[in-house]
């Protein structure tokens, strides 16, 4: 027999089943992690998977730059300096519904219009957020009785937080995306991703 | 003298009446003529064609021209009044090249025809749209939708499956 060679029959892998809540702990790697972070000198951090991803989508909700009617004005207003939309880290419009998850539905949907907002919505990343701006938007509202206006947006996309306004002043604004990112913050991932069981 | 009394002048037989219309002045006249007074009135100064609005009253369509001239700074205000069962007029295409969307806008919202207008479609709603919203008798009752084809193009239905969340 070739001395080189093992005889992989004669080898028996035995597990050891975990027994006390340390060898449990052991088995985590928690501790050697914690262990290893002491030797540099290093932060730890716990947290929830849940938390660690709101925090990050919360923090740079990029919307797409779509303005429909006189709300988008009031968008732009939100966006300059003087209320300054950057400081939620939303400063970036992207020209692309690829690059977004989020979209202003800022103005009066036409019936001619809708299935392009509807195309715009279905062309963003997963996951996505719709604010629906002003009462066009929301309700149809002053063309609620036209032949050419859809009567709220909500019937071709879901949406997330309604402002409502005529247009809605950049405070408005502002107050509806905080309320948005109130609602992403107490969002749960986990039950999606089956890892709450 | 006014440019609306003008005209009373040229052609007596062709102006119904004269009066004001938001203080400009107005000159009423019959279909017919208006291809002849309107050659008058592009020679009169008259260059720009600000505005064709058409109005449904039930029992006939009118339909209004505003000019206004940069020459002398005066307005003037041609009104046409038609048939409610075969509103047509002659297009002033040929005198005001603006005339070509004004009239494809008062076509398609309204639905007057106008013989000799090279391009008669719809401008503002799609292709396949049923009615004239800005008549009086236009069905409000029935909601039409539009939505995408294969190449962009708009499609017209009363069925909203495609476009609506179920």
């Amino acid at each position: 027999m070739d001395p080189l060679t093992i005889d992989t029959t004669k080898i028996k892998i035995t597990k050891k089943k975990p027994v006390t809540a340390l060898d449990k702990l052991n088995d985590t790697g928690l501790i050697s992690t914690v262990l290893a972070a002491r030797e540099r000198e290093g932060l730890i951090l716990f947290s929830t998977i849940d938390q660690i991803f709101n925090w990050a989508r919360l923090s740079s909700l990029w919307p797409v730059t779509s303005g429909l009617a006189c709300c988008a004005i009031e968008m732009m207003a939100t966006a300059m300096a003087h209320h300054d939309v950057a400081r939620f880290g939303m400063e970036i419009f992207r020209a692309s519904p690829r690059q977004a998850d989020l979209m202003f539905v800022a103005g009066t949907v036409t019936k001619r219009m809708a299935p392009r907002v509807k195309q715009l919505y279905e062309m963003m990343a997963e996951p996505k957020w719709v604010i629906s701006v002003g009462s066009c938007a929301n309700t149809g509202g002053p063309y609620h009785d036209s032949y050419s206006v859809l009567k709220g947006v909500d019937l071709i996309i879901p949406v997330d937080v309604y402002i409502p306004g005529c247009p809605p002043r950049p405070e408005a604004w502002i107050y509806g995306i905080i309320q948005l990112r109130e609602k992403i913050k107490n969002k749960g991932y986990g039950a999606k991703w089956g890892l709450n069981k | 003298m006014n440019p609306a009394e003008e005209i009373k002048q040229l052609f007596p037989g062709s102006v119904v009446s004269t009066g004001l219309q938001t203080n400009k002045p107005l000159a009423t006249i019959k279909k017919e003529d208006l291809l002849i007074i309107a050659e008058k009135v592009k020679e009169m100064g008259f260059d720009n064609l600000s505005l064709i609005t058409g109005i449904d009253y039930r029992d006939r369509f009118e339909i209004i021209y505003n000019f206004f001239s940069y020459a002398k700074k005066q307005n003037l205000v041609l009104k046409v009044i038609l048939d409610h069962d075969k509103p047509e007029v002659d297009s002033l295409e040929s005198h005001w090249k603006v005339a070509d969307w004004l009239e494809r806008e008062t076509y398609d919202l309204v639905g007057i025809k106008f013989r000799g207008h090279p391009n008669l479609k719809r401008i503002l709603l799609p292709d396949g749209w049923v009615g004239h919203p800005l008549r009086k008798d236009y069905d409000m009752g029935v909601d039409q939708f539009v939505t995408l084809g294969e190449d962009g193009e708009d499609i017209v239905s009363t069925d909203g499956s495609n476009l609506l969340r179920r």
